[in-house]
């Protein structure tokens, strides 16, 4: 399985152009909540954020800072309180469904696949968008199919059922569906929760190559900073509904940024490997032990 | 594994955004199949496609079982014949008064029944939530055998079928949160909801004189005898629109079974999607039950037929529409002729038959 | 070889399928909290009773005073006094003292039935009726019907075997699969049995040609026209659940916490839980032979009764008499006044008090366990 050893590092790979152009995707004062009227909890808070374009950009935070809601703002899945979503300088909410359906793709965290899907049948899906009632099937639709299979390296299982497949391979399966969306943006909600530590790696590389090769503008919500230092071009850190910092991982993070997410004490280096920053030495910080005594 | 090379040359990249691209001749996917005429392109799974001929054909030969079966044994010629009025008086009579609207009823009432049992499942994500569990069933009865008996028939049952079906439908879903709702919580809600209701059918049959109350008990658990002509009209309007609107609606189902998030992800406008499949399986369910009163059992007896012959491809909605017919017409033909001269009404047939298999449903499926 | 290499770790797909559940099957998992918050909320039992019982008297006395019939309330109380018409005397001692009877009779075993039933299937929903034990009793009765065993008490014993055989039908489903850890999954199974049994009823008694009115009464239950002497027939079977509802009271408390704790304490859960299915199968049985089934006085009283004073089972028993015996003659009152000179079916009127709190537990944030 080994790929070849071409590393892409950030800095290779930052042409430059996407900072000066405004980002496809951003939030403009966005707030997000749940609930009704008096139990209102507001889980996003006047966010404004830029994703850049064909990057992997992670977000970040503790439990319950608003990661996933964030996400599924920015699919569309969750009406803004106030403030909006830009989809091309174009408030989402006024695009049809369709529409942001052909430019964003979205793999959220828990999926569920019904019995007797195969794989081949869950990519199809991914076609949806951009067929009609009446046009249900095309020659594009069987090559885009077939691209986002090899893609996602799962075309030798193509007439597997998705149940009797394993955790990794089923999420490089949803994986090929949302490439089969032939999105410009990618949003994954913790794309490698409940995957080992191969197949996490395996999925965050198949990232790190769609960013990089198809240029596609990736948003990762990620549980594990470790990885999102090592994977991420561009890493959003949350904290309560806020965003706190911004940036490439080996700026942004720092000692007292993972205090401030975590409550942990921590030294970076840089990674020997790829020049990301690492974490080790964590443990509790001394505040937090003295507060949990008394 | 030379196919994983693939992926790092810039092949899908141009695959993707070009669409004459050099891949291969397209070709039905496994399992499908595929017809083009110009602009028109459909694709169609190939095992529900399968199991809707086969199950035509098995409702054919059951309905002409059960023109030629009765108490008066007519053979396949003289049924036959008889159907366009050839023949001897009595044999016309009886297939063409009794028996022939007896089965169109039968055949409407189990499609009509199985067909909302599939789309409400397909909504609930739930293979158990069928109207009928959800006590849908027993509110249409309850305002049906109101108007029969308890109002005066001055409003046509059917309208008074779908209020009953509509009010259940709203206190199920509106008692266990919403339309999207999932899980068993709502089918317990759902199943007070209907012993409210079966509560209230009761109620209504013990103000009447005793006659009529004998007259209407087996509307009540579900039987073929008490139809009204104009009701069987309405069942037969309901499944011309219904069946194929369900058939439009059927692409958007399959992407239903996923979860919403998924859905809406691929532009399915799901809040909307759902809204019109609720209502289409209520007014089907309250067509059905004017006709026949609650046999809800073929709505669950039905797409689960259905769904095991397609292989558990795609939403089987057509194969279960007619899954339900056959089950609806095996059943009142059992009913009629095993017990001769005692006539069985065809929703104790069903619920004997269907209730053990839901027991095996609820003690087998690891969900 | 890309399958061989992914073999090994199957144990992913379990995992991330079991993730994946529909989250809303998940909720009503046990969680002690609310049971622990109810507790100081609860009233001590001596102050409840008293009133309970006050009011299940008041019932008593407005089942002889009420009728379908010609009497009024008046006459009524006039009879009972001692004075009053022929009429009015022969109505109230001899067709509904016999009846408030055997409505007291029913409502205490149905409710206590309910509670018991409950506490061994560990689960609020728990009803009777509700479960198909009603209805396994009453299929039973149809089926004896249809073989010609006519004979007074043989219905009894018909009923509460057709009970138990029900009661363990019910209870066997809870152990076979997931149903212990979701409560409303029993329920499912439940209903299902019971429309089956319902349907098969339905079906002896329509080939034994019997009247509507008839398979009426066995499927929906009534208390009109029953005689004292298919009371005493019950007595018997009701003592012996009497003696033996007594010895169980305090296992059971022990099995409330599970399991290895009762066992800790020196109880024998195995026993002690095929002892209460016995228990519940005379009780609802009996009340079956006496009432038709008769639907829901086994989850609204007891609910109503844990409610009051917490969930300790020997609490719950002594209001569920008082309890059990207001909410049947209640339902039976009614009964009788909605549509004079006929009468409504029993059961319905319990359906139509009794459903609300199916769906007002069901609709619970958490399903209080038990």
């Amino acid at each position: 399985m080994s790929v070849d050893a071409k590393q892409y590092s950030p800095a290779q790979q930052d042409c430059a152009s996407h900072l000066s152009l405004a980002p496809t995707l951003k939030t403009d004062a966005l707030t997000l909540g749940y609930g009704v009227r008096k139990q209102r909890v507001k889980v996003i808070d006047g966010l404004t954020l830029g994703l850049p374009d064909g990057k992997v950009t992670a977000i970040v935070g503790p439990n319950g800072c608003g990661k996933s809601t964030l996400l599924a703002g920015l699919a569309r899945l969750q009406l803004p309180e106030s403030g909006s979503v830009l989809l091309e300088g174009k408030d989402i909410q006024h695009l049809k469904r369709r529409d942001v359906a052909q430019r964003i793709a979205l793999l959220p965290q828990e999926t569920h696949s019904p019995e007797g899907v195969t794989v081949h049948e869950l990519v199809r899906f991914g076609r949806q968008p951009h067929q009609g009632a009446l046009s249900q099937w095309s020659q594009q639709d069987q090559s885009v199919v077939t691209a986002a299979m090899v893609a996602a390296d799962i075309e030798s299982l193509s007439e597997r059922e998705l149940s009797s497949m394993s955790g990794g391979q089923r999420q490089r399966a949803w994986i090929a569906m949302a490439l089969a969306q032939q999105t410009p943006l990618l949003l994954l909600d913790e794309p490698t929760s409940a995957l080992d530590l191969g197949h996490q790696i395996e999925v965050f590389e198949l990232i790190q190559r769609l960013a990089h090769v198809e240029d596609k503008t990736i948003v990762m919500v990620v549980h594990d900073l470790a990885s999102a230092c090592r994977y991420a071009d561009h890493l959003v850190a949350m904290h309560a509904g806020r965003v706190i910092a911004e940036g490439p991982p080996a700026e942004v993070v720092t000692p007292a940024l993972v205090r401030q997410l975590y409550g942990v004490e921590c030294r970076l280096i840089p990674d020997p490997d790829t020049g990301t920053p690492l974490l080790i030495g964590v443990r509790r910080t001394h505040e937090r032990l003295s507060g949990s005594a008394t | 594994m030379p196919e994983t090379k693939l992926y790092r040359s810039p092949t899908f990249c141009s695959a993707v955004s070009t669409p004459t691209s050099p891949l291969s001749i397209a070709s039905a996917p496994a399992g499908t199949l595929w017809w083009r005429w110009g602009a028109v392109s459909l694709l169609v799974y190939r095992a529900p496609l399968l199991a809707a001929c086969g199950l035509l054909a098995a409702l054919l030969m059951s309905s002409l079982a059960s023109l030629t079966l009765g108490s008066a044994g007519l053979d396949l010629l003289d049924a036959l014949k008889a159907i366009f009025g050839i023949g001897e008086f009595m044999h016309v009579f009886v297939v063409q008064e009794l028996r022939l609207p007896r089965l169109l009823a039968g055949m409407g009432t189990g499609a009509a029944f199985a067909l909302a049992g599939c789309l409400m499942q397909t909504l609930a994500g739930n293979r158990l939530a069928t109207p009928g569990i959800i006590g849908i069933d027993n509110g249409a009865t309850a305002f049906a055998v109101a108007s029969v008996v308890g109002l005066g028939a001055s409003i046509a049952p059917p309208a008074m079928a779908l209020s009953g079906a509509v009010v259940a439908m709203a206190l199920a879903f509106g008692l266990s949160g919403g339309i999207g709702t999932r899980g068993y919580r709502f089918l317990v809600a759902g199943i007070g909801v209907g012993a409210l209701f079966g509560a209230g059918t009761q109620l209504m049959l013990a103000r009447v004189s005793i006659d009529v109350a004998n007259n209407a008990y087996p509307w009540t658990v579900g039987s073929l005898n008490a139809r009204d002509a104009n009701s069987v009209i309405w069942l037969g309007i309901a499944m011309l629109i219904g069946l194929p609107l369900a058939l439009w609606l059927g692409r958007g189902l399959n992407t239903l079974r996923f979860t919403d998030r998924v859905a809406t992800g691929l532009g399915l406008p799901v809040a909307r999607m759902r809204l019109m499949i609720l209502w289409l399986s209520v007014v089907l369910t309250a067509a059905a039950v004017a006709v026949a009163g609650p046999v809800g059992m073929v709505a669950l007896v039905g797409p689960e037929i259905a769904r095991y012959l397609s292989r558990h491809k795609g939403v089987p909605l057509l194969a279960s529409a007619l899954a339900g017919a056959l089950v609806m017409v095996l059943a009142d033909l059992a009913g009629r002729t095993l017990l001769s001269p005692l006539e069985v009404p065809v929703g104790i047939v069903m619920a004997v038959v269907g209730s053990p298999y839901l027991l095996w449903i609820l003690l087998r499926s690891p969900r | 070889m890309q399958a061989d290499e992914m073999i090994p770790r199957s144990h992913v797909s379990a995992m991330s399928s079991s993730s994946a559940m529909p989250s809303s099957s998940a909720v009503p998992m046990a969680d002690s909290a609310p049971a622990t918050r109810k507790v100081t909320g609860r009233l001590a039992l001596w102050k409840v009773m008293p009133l309970a019982c006050a009011i299940a008297l008041l019932t008593c006395l407005a089942s002889l005073l009420w009728g379908a019939g010609q009497v009024g309330p008046m006459q009524a109380l006039k009879a009972l006094m001692g004075q009053g018409s022929e009429e009015a005397r022969f109505v109230v001692y001899e067709l509904r003292a016999p009846r408030t009877l055997i409505g007291i009779v029913v409502g205490m075993m149905l409710a206590c039935g309910g509670a018991l039933m409950q506490v061994v299937a560990r689960n609020p929903l728990a009803e009777p009726g509700l479960l198909g034990v009603s209805a396994g009793a009453s299929f039973a009765v149809a089926v004896a019907l249809l073989l010609g065993i006519e004979a007074a008490g043989m219905h009894v014993i018909v009923a509460q075997s057709g009970a138990l055989l029900g009661c363990l039908f019910v209870m066997s489903t809870v152990r076979v699969r997931g149903a212990r850890q979701d409560p409303v999954r029993l329920v499912l199974a439940g209903a299902a049995l019971s429309s089956l049994l319902v349907a098969l009823t339905s079906l002896v008694l329509l080939i034994d040609q019997r009247a509507a009115d008839e398979i009426r009464f066995w499927v929906v239950g009534s208390l009109a026209g029953r005689s004292l002497s298919a009371l005493y027939h019950c007595l018997p079977s009701l003592l012996l659940a009497v003696v033996l509802t007594l010895w169980l009271a305090r296992p059971l408390a022990a099995l409330v916490l599970g399991e290895q704790v009762a066992s800790g304490l020196g109880h024998r859960p195995e026993r002690v839980r095929q002892i209460t299915i016995l228990v519940v199968a005379l009780l609802v049985g009996a009340a079956t032979a006496l009432a038709g089934p008769v639907a829901f006085v086994g989850l609204a009283v007891p609910y109503v009764a844990r409610a009051l004073c917490g969930a300790d089972i020997r609490r719950t028993l002594w209001l569920c008499l008082p309890l059990g015996v207001t909410m049947l003659l209640t339902a039976d009152v009614i009964s009788r006044l909605v549509v004079p000179p006929s009468e409504l079916p029993l059961g319905v009127l319990t359906t139509l008090l009794g459903a609300p709190v199916l769906i007002a537990v069901v609709r619970a944030r958490r399903l209080p366990t038990l």
